[in-house]
């Protein structure tokens, strides 16, 4: 089963045109990560999105194990854990399916989102009550988290209290959170900016301690 | 079979009479066969059911494993022959239609192709199963041609299953008995298998209709993966998007090397027989999960089912308490039939009924209170009990006033900061009776202390009567819990008895037939408690309780006589007040069951507070 995955590792790596990407996490084959830009003509566009890959004992027979590192505004991505309801992740597997093709299977998902079958039930009910500001706030997550190149008027400068709570929401950061490093002295723009360039998520995903973002927040 | 025991007048006399009697009653033992080699003593007690049956017990029947896959084959074969299909194909239609008969008649009869698609037993038309997403070496699983197979009859009495209608010559019907194998045609390109890229000449190919091939080795992995992980028993093609359900002989192809096929490791092959075993009783399991009327014993590696028709509706629970067996013992439904050791097979927990309610997930006798009862005892025993516990055992109450204390460190003099009472945290009795000794409290059963705890009971009413119920019916489980050390010591008992006295083997059973009794009684006590507290306050539930305590004083002798010492002079006197005893006790426990069950009928019980399914208390009351 390794060398499947190695295959397909190599044929990722030989394959220039899609821009997908699989590299190690750890030392461990069964580990890896995945990251492909975000569709043309969505507001995932010019994003660059990660996603934490881990390889069952039984694959290809059971399905790999797949959730975004990189946080993603999406109705079947969950905004708190990056957990992903794509259907070939569960029931609809096939043993043919590879890692390749899952990724770009996510890559459609973000082209095309299922909000009736969702993961994030707010997010759902912002798609589907309001689609232009959905497409707003997944522009800012892309740009804030994935890197991309933002709305096209900029025009957001944190000033006021009330402006800089929208943002944590915004920012899909939990209040709690930003609280508790405010409380340590930290400005809060300043928190919210370090929350969000770390990616922070609570127990989160990539594990960051509360020492490196207060290394960060007295940079 | 029934396994409650029933007595009628001659076997009533048998327990009065003498040990003459027994021989006269072991023709009796003749009624039921089946019981002789697993418990042929018992069948002295034991009287088949013969038409009547009590107003607390429920008709069904137990069904093995191949019974239920007899039934099985019997609606499939209907469908064969309404259809005019394969049985494997039959068998695909009826699970994809719950193993409902009439709708799947009536869908088939409306539009046969389109549930045949449905449940994945034709490629739909035309045949564009969704090619998977991926370049290179895949590409050979498209080109992979694979050979024609001889056409069949069936074609012709089944013609919705031609996959296309540009392909006339391909058999459209699944087989039994063909091998699924494609042989690849020799001039093609090498086969790669799409899933593990091996492209070994000598690679074993298998596909379904839809010519998805794969090797033979990914497909083993991926059915045992399925069944053994996934409990899945419709099992899709492996191919990305095929909705293809792999149909049983296919399956049992792959699993189950055919007679004559080059040995292979044995230890796979048991295992993949292992795993077809599995399927084969996952197939069984999705029948009785659709069936209301049968159930699954829920017993650990037991495989039998019970078919109770008349539990089967969910409204006929507040009536009747579905309880059943499958007529198994032990673990894994078989009953070890090592004779050399009957007396540990047959006594203890290990060889106990598999008993379970047939209404409710509640896996053990529950009557005599009805499914919703239980359900919401159990519930309020879980939520109420750790507190409860937690306040029994960390406080206790000032004998003056009866503030309750925590005791949180410091020595056993304790001073009532509300009363300023002093009094010993060990006796709870008055700290000036202590003198000097005061870290060791050697006065536990003064009287003062026996006062001050009785004082502290008569407080916190609700907790208090709710907790009266609560200990005895947790009580009655510890003894339950308890009876096999009992089964332990009455068995040594037995033995000494047979070493002691003149009695047989056979003549010692009695105190067998006894612990079983006081254990089943314990069971029904243990629920009574559990009705008694939900049941409204009146004449029928002071009758209730009179019952109750005829039963409880009963059980509570006979375990005594039970426990008392074996001396050889008194066995004979023994024998009798035990077994009077068990009859007795036998009696009052029918009577608490019967007068219960009846109660549910006529729906005499009125409760304190809202039960699913019977009026409210309030409205009943009027």
């Amino acid at each position: 089963m390794v060398a499947n995955s190695t295959v397909w590792h190599i044929d990722c790596k030989n394959d220039k045109t899609s821009n997908i990407r699989i590299d190690l996490i750890d030392e461990s084959p069964f580990h890896l990560k995945g990251s492909f830009p975000g569709p043309e003509g969505t507001p995932y566009q010019g994003g660059h999105f990660e996603v934490d890959i881990v390889i069952p004992e039984s694959y290809p027979f059971q399905p790999v194990k797949m959730k975004f590192i990189t946080k993603v505004y999406h109705p079947n991505v969950s905004s708190a854990s990056g957990a992903i309801c794509l259907d070939i992740l569960k029931d609809a597997w096939s043993p043919v399916l590879t890692l390749k093709s899952t990724l770009i299977s996510l890559q459609s998902l973000l082209c095309s989102p299922e909000p009736n079958d969702p993961q994030d039930a707010e997010v759902a009910k912002h798609y589907t009550t309001s689609k232009n500001s959905f497409d707003d706030t997944a522009v800012y997550w892309t740009q804030i988290y994935a890197g991309g190149p933002g709305p096209k008027e900029k025009g957001q400068n944190a000033g006021s209290k009330s402006e800089a709570r929208d943002e944590v929401a915004m920012a899909g950061l939990e209040k709690a959170h930003v609280d508790k490093f405010e409380s340590l002295g930290f400005s809060r723009s300043k928190v919210i900016d370090v929350l969000r360039r770390l990616n922070y998520r609570g127990a989160n995903v990539a594990k960051l301690t509360d020492d490196r973002i207060v290394e960060e927040l007295l940079k | 079979m029934s396994s409650d025991y029933e007595f009628s007048d001659d076997d009533g006399d048998y327990y009065v009479d003498d040990e003459d009697m027994i021989d006269g009653t072991q023709d009796e033992s003749g009624q039921s066969d089946d019981d002789m080699d697993m418990d042929a003593y018992g069948d002295d007690f034991k009287v088949v059911p013969k038409g009547k049956r009590k107003s607390y017990e429920v008709d069904y029947d137990s069904l093995s494993q191949s019974a239920v896959e007899k039934l099985i084959n019997d609606d499939v074969e209907h469908i064969c022959g309404i259809f005019g299909v394969d049985a494997s194909i039959a068998s695909l239609l009826l699970r994809y239609m719950s193993w409902n008969k009439e709708r799947l008649i009536e869908k088939y009869m409306d539009n046969p192709s389109a549930i045949t698609v449905a449940a994945g037993i034709t490629v739909p038309e035309p045949p564009s199963p969704s090619a998977p997403i991926r370049s290179g070496p895949s590409s050979a699983t498209q080109t992979t041609p694979t050979a024609r197979r001889p056409t069949r009859s069936s074609t012709s009495k089944f013609p919705s299953f031609g996959s296309s209608k540009s392909t006339p010559s391909k058999t459209p019907s699944i087989s039994p008995a063909q091998p699924f194998a494609t042989p690849r045609a020799a001039k093609s390109e090498p086969f790669v298998c799409p899933i593990c890229f091996d492209d070994s000449p000598t690679l074993r190919t298998l596909s379904l209709d839809c010519k998805h091939a794969f090797c033979s080795g990914c497909w083993t992995a991926y059915l045992s993966s399925k069944i053994r992980d996934e409990a899945e028993h419709a099992i899709r093609c492996m191919a990305e998007g095929c909705a293809l359900v792999t149909p049983d002989p296919f399956i049992q192809s792959v699993l189950v090397p055919e007679p004559g096929a080059p040995a292979g490791d044995p230890a796979e092959e048991a295992e993949n027989a292992a795993t077809w075993a599995r399927f084969q009783e996952l197939v069984v399991r999705h029948f009785v999960a659709s069936n209301p009327n049968l159930k699954y014993c829920p017993y650990p590696s037991c495989t039998n089912t019970v078919s109770c028709p008349s539990a089967a509706l969910k409204a006929s629970l507040i009536t009747v308490v579905p309880t059943v067996s499958c007529g198994a013992r032990g673990v894994g439904g078989q009953m070890s039939q090592s004779q050399s050791q009957p007396a540990q097979s047959s006594l203890g927990v290990a060889g106990r009924e598999h008993r379970f309610c047939f209404g409710c997930p509640i896996e053990s006798d529950h009557r005599p209170v009805v499914c919703g009862v239980a359900r919401m005892w159990l519930k309020k025993c879980r939520d109420d009990s750790e507190t409860a516990n937690w306040i029994k055992s960390n406080t206790k109450e000032c004998t003056m006033c009866q503030s309750t204390i925590e005791k949180n460190g410091g020595c056993n003099h304790m001073t009532c900061k509300k009363c300023k009472h002093e009094f010993c945290w060990v006796c709870m009795g008055p700290w000036s009776e202590h003198g000097t000794a005061w870290y060791s409290c050697n006065r536990y059963d003064e009287k003062g202390g026996v006062d001050a705890r009785d004082a502290q009971s008569k407080s916190r009413a609700s907790l208090e009567r709710y907790l009266h119920y609560y200990n005895r019916w947790a009580n009655h489980e510890q003894s339950a819990k308890l009876s096999l050390d009992l089964y332990a010591k009455t068995e040594k008992k037995m033995e000494d008895m047979q070493i002691t006295s003149a009695l047989t083997w056979i003549e010692v059973q009695f105190m067998k037939k006894a612990v079983e009794e006081v254990d089943k009684c314990r069971m029904t006590l243990k629920w009574t408690y559990a009705m008694a507290y939900y049941l409204a306050k009146g004449n029928e539930k002071d009758l209730f309780e009179d019952n109750q305590r005829d039963l409880e004083k009963a059980v509570e002798d006979l375990s005594e006589l039970l426990e008392s010492p074996i001396e050889a002079e008194n066995i004979p006197a023994l024998r009798q007040k035990v077994t009077d005893k068990t009859v007795y006790v036998q009696k009052r426990n029918e009577i608490v069951l019967e007068d219960t069950a009846t109660g549910f009928l006529d729906s005499r019980w009125k409760w304190n507070v809202t039960v699913d399914g019977f009026d409210d208390p309030e409205k009943s009351d009027n």
